[in-house]
C-alpha cells in the first residue's frame, strides 16, 4: 500500500478547472438558492437507457473519473428512480424498453423532469424509424431539456445539466 | 467443430438457413410455406439463441429444440408477426396483451428467485437476470435480453454499403471501430479493392486503442466491484487518457467515422510519448494491484468456467482465452510481424480474465508502436459488385462475425454476431457455487455488450 500512497501525493489532485469553472461559479452562485428549494443542494439523476449503443452510458461513467468528478458539483447519480430528481434518458426508446421506462417514470417522486441525452431520444441519430423503435422520446414523455451529441462529451453532459438547472 | 452463427436469407421460394462453423459453412434450403429446421442444440447449446431468433424473425419452427420461448419478442410485442419477412414492412407496432415470460427456475424447499433487470441500479444498459437462490448461494441464473432490439438488420436493408456505416459504426459504442473494419472489409471485397498496408496498420492501431480503453475500464471496474474503488480512480484515469488520445487521432472519442477511406496523418511523437507514459502507469499499475491479497481472494476461483465447457459452448474472446482457448482472431501473420502474441490463462475465474485483460493491455502497447504510420493515402473505391461477403474482426470483446448480402448494389440481408452473443449464453456456468453477492464481480469481468446482443 505505500507504493499507492506514494503515488497518490505524486499525483496530486487531477481534477480540470475547465473554462467553464469560471461560468459555473458565477451560475452556481445565482442559483444557489433555487438549487437549494428545489434540489436541497444536490441533484440525483436516474440514468436509463432505452436503447443506445452504450456510449451515452460510457460517457456518464466517465463523468466520475478523476478528470471530471461531477460529484463536486452536488450532482450525482442514483441506483432508484425513487431517489432521483431527473431522469437522464438515452437510446432510442425500443419497444421492448418503452413500458420499462414508463414504469421507472412513475416511480420517480414529483417534482421530475426528464432530461434527453445524446441524438438518439430525440431521433437525431443515423438509426431510422422502424416497428422496435418508439423515439422521439417526447411522444411518450414531458421532456424538460435536451442534451445534443453522439454521443455527448462528458464536458457537454456537464453543460448541459448547468443549462437545464438555469432553465427552470 | 465451432459454430459461429447460424442464421436464415430469406430467397424467393424458399429460405436458405446458414450455419457458419470454423471449419466450412453449410446451407440448407426450407420450404417458406411449412419452415422446419433440426436443432443443433444438443451438441451446441449456443445455437439455441441463433435458432430462437430465427422462429421471432421469419417463423421458422425449431425441431427437437429444448426451449421454444420467443427470445427477442417480449411479453407486449404482437404474436405471429416475423419482422425479417421480406413483406413485413410496417413501420410501428402497437403492444397486445401481456403474456408473462416463463423463466428457468429451480424448484425445492426454500428455494427462491431473486429477479433483477431490466433496469439496473447503476449507469449499465439494460438487462435481465433471474436467479435461483438457497439463501445466498445461486443454483442457476437465465439471462434474458433483447431489451435494446432495435431491429437494426431490417433497418440497414435497402440501404448502400456507404449509407449504411453510420448506423454499422453506432451498433455498439464500445466495439465501434471492430465494426467498422468489418465493415470495411466487406466494402473493400464488394469493390475488389485492395487496401494499402499503411492503411490497415493505421486501422489495426486504432482498433487496439479501442481494446485499451475497454480493457482499462474493465481492469478499473473489476476491483471496484470487490470493494477496491482507488484502481477504478487510477484506471478510469487511464481510461479517459486513452479516450482522448482516441479524440486526437481519430476526431471521436469513440472513434466514430474512424476507420475510413480518406487520408490521415498521425502525430507520431505525440504518440510514442503518451506510449511510454502508458506502459509506465502500467507497470506501476500490476506491480501496485498484485500485492493485494484481499482482492486475490475475491478473484481467485469466482466465476469459474472450466475449459470443457467453454469449448462446449463456443465461447470467443476474453472469456474463451481466460478459459485457455487459444482463440482469436488476430493469430495471423500480419498481426504476429507486429507483435501480436497470443495469451491465453488458465484457471477460467475472475482473477484469469482480469489478468488476461491486463496481458492484452500490455500487448496492445507494443503492437500500437509497430503499427504506428505517420499517414496515409486516400484509396479509392471501385464500383460495388453485387455478392454474398463475410468479414471477421477481433473486437475488445472479441470475435465479431459480419455478412452483408449485395443484391442491385443494396444490401439484401445484414446479418452481425456479436461476440457477447455467444458469451452471454456461457454466462450462467460460472454462478453455481459462488453467493449472488459476486454476481456484479463475475459479470464485470466478463464485460459483455447488450446492445450488441440485442442489436
Amino acid at each position: 500500500m505505500i507504493r499507492f500512497w506514494n503515488k497518490r501525493l505524486k499525483t496530486g489532485t487531477l481534477t480540470e478547472a475547465p473554462e467553464i469553472d469560471t461560468e459555473l461559479a458565477a451560475l452556481r452562485k445565482s442559483l444557489k438558492d433555487e438549487v437549494k428549494k428545489k434540489f436541497a443542494g444536490s441533484l440525483a439523476i436516474r440514468m436509463v437507457d432505452s436503447g443506445s449503443c452504450n456510449a451515452c452510458e460510457a460517457e456518464c461513467n466517465a463523468l466520475s473519473n478523476p478528470y471530471y468528478d461531477l460529484e463536486r458539483l452536488g450532482i450525482y447519480f442514483v441506483a432508484s428512480p425513487r431517489h432521483a430528481d431527473v431522469m437522464l434518458l438515452s437510446g432510442l426508446m425500443t419497444f421492448n424498453m418503452t413500458p420499462h421506462v414508463l414504469d421507472a417514470y412513475a416511480q420517480m417522486p414529483e417534482p421530475k423532469w426528464v432530461i434527453t441525452l445524446g441524438d438518439c431520444p430525440a431521433m437525431l441519430s443515423p438509426f431510422e424509424k422502424n416497428f422496435a423503435v418508439n423515439a422521439p422520446a417526447q411522444n411518450h414523455l414531458p421532456i424538460a431539456h435536451h442534451i445534443p451529441g453522439c454521443p455527448p462529451s462528458p464536458d457537454e453532459i456537464i453543460r448541459g445539466l448547468l443549462a437545464f438547472l438555469k432553465k427552470i | 467443430m465451432r459454430l459461429i452463427a447460424r442464421y436464415a436469407v430469406e430467397l424467393e421460394e424458399v429460405y436458405e438457413i446458414v450455419t457458419v462453423w470454423d471449419e466450412q459453412t453449410d446451407r440448407v434450403r426450407v420450404s417458406k410455406s411449412d419452415p422446419h429446421i433440426e436443432t443443433l442444440s444438443h451438441t451446441h447449446p449456443a445455437a439455441i439463441w441463433f435458432e430462437r431468433k430465427m422462429h421471432d424473425d421469419f417463423g421458422i419452427v425449431i425441431d427437437g429444440a429444448f426451449d421454444n420461448r420467443p427470445l427477442v419478442h417480449q411479453e407486449r410485442f404482437p404474436r405471429g408477426l416475423h419482422p425479417m419477412q421480406k413483406h413485413f414492412t410496417q413501420t410501428a407496432i402497437e403492444p397486445v396483451e401481456y403474456l408473462p415470460y416463463k423463466y428457468e427456475t429451480i424448484g425445492g424447499d426454500g428455494v427462491f428467485e431473486v429477479a433483477v433487470g431490466p433496469i439496473h441500479a447503476g449507469i449499465i444498459e439494460p438487462g435481465h437476470f433471474q436467479f435461483s437462490q438457497a439463501g445466498e448461494e445461486m443454483l442457476h441464473q437465465e439471462v434474458r435480453h433483447f431489451y435494446k432490439y432495435r431491429a437494426v438488420e431490417k433497418m440497414l436493408e435497402g440501404k448502400t454499403l456507404a449509407d449504411a456505416k453510420a448506423v454499422i459504426e453506432r451498433i455498439s459504442g464500445n466495439e465501434s471501430v471492430a465494426y467498422q473494419i468489418a465493415w470495411r472489409d466487406i466494402a473493400l471485397q464488394a469493390a475488389k479493392t485492395e487496401l494499402p498496408d499503411a492503411n490497415r496498420k493505421y486501422h489495426a492501431m486504432l482498433l487496439e486503442l479501442e481494446r485499451i480503453i475497454h480493457h482499462l475500464t474493465d481492469l478499473g471496474f473489476i476491483p471496484n466491484d470487490a470493494g477496491f474503488g482507488a484502481a477504478l480512480a487510477f484506471c478510469s484515469k487511464l481510461a479517459e487518457e486513452a479516450r482522448r488520445q482516441m479524440q486526437r487521432l481519430s476526431g471521436h472519442r469513440f472513434g466514430f467515422g474512424a476507420i475510413g477511406f480518406e487520408e490521415t496523418k498521425t502525430d507520431t511523437t505525440q504518440m510514442k510519448l503518451y506510449l511510454d507514459d502508458l506502459e509506465k502507469e502500467m507497470r506501476f499499475f500490476e506491480e501496485w494491484i498484485t500485492d493485494i491479497p484481499s482482492l486475490w481472494d475475491r478473484f481467485d476461483t469466482t466465476g469459474m468456467l472450466a475449459h470443457h465447457k467453454a469449448l462446449k459452448y463456443d465461447t470467443v474472446g476474453v472469456v474463451a482465452r481466460a478459459s485457455g482457448m487459444a482463440l482469436d482472431r488476430r493469430d495471423n501473420d500480419f498481426y504476429r510481424a507486429h507483435g501480436f502474441v497470443l495469451h491465453t490463462e488458465k484457471s477460467g475465474d475472475v482473477a484469469a480474465r482480469f489478468k488476461q485483460r491486463l496481458a492484452e493491455v500490455k500487448n496492445a502497447i507494443v503492437m500500437m508502436r509497430a503499427l504506428l504510420m505517420e499517414q496515409t493515402d486516400p484509396v479509392t473505391l471501385n464500383e460495388v459488385h453485387d455478392g454474398d461477403y463475410t468479414a471477421y474482426a477481433e473486437s475488445s470483446l472479441g470475435e465479431l462475425f459480419m455478412n452483408i448480402i449485395v443484391k442491385d448494389g443494396i444490401i439484401e440481408r445484414f446479418f452481425v454476431r456479436d461476440p457477447s452473443f455467444m458469451n452471454w449464453q456461457a454466462l450462467h456456468l460460472m454462478m453455481p457455487g459462488n453467493i449472488i453477492a459476486d454476481f456484479p464481480l463475475i459479470n464485470k469481468s466478463c464485460d459483455l455488450s447488450y446492445a450488441g446482443n440485442d442489436l
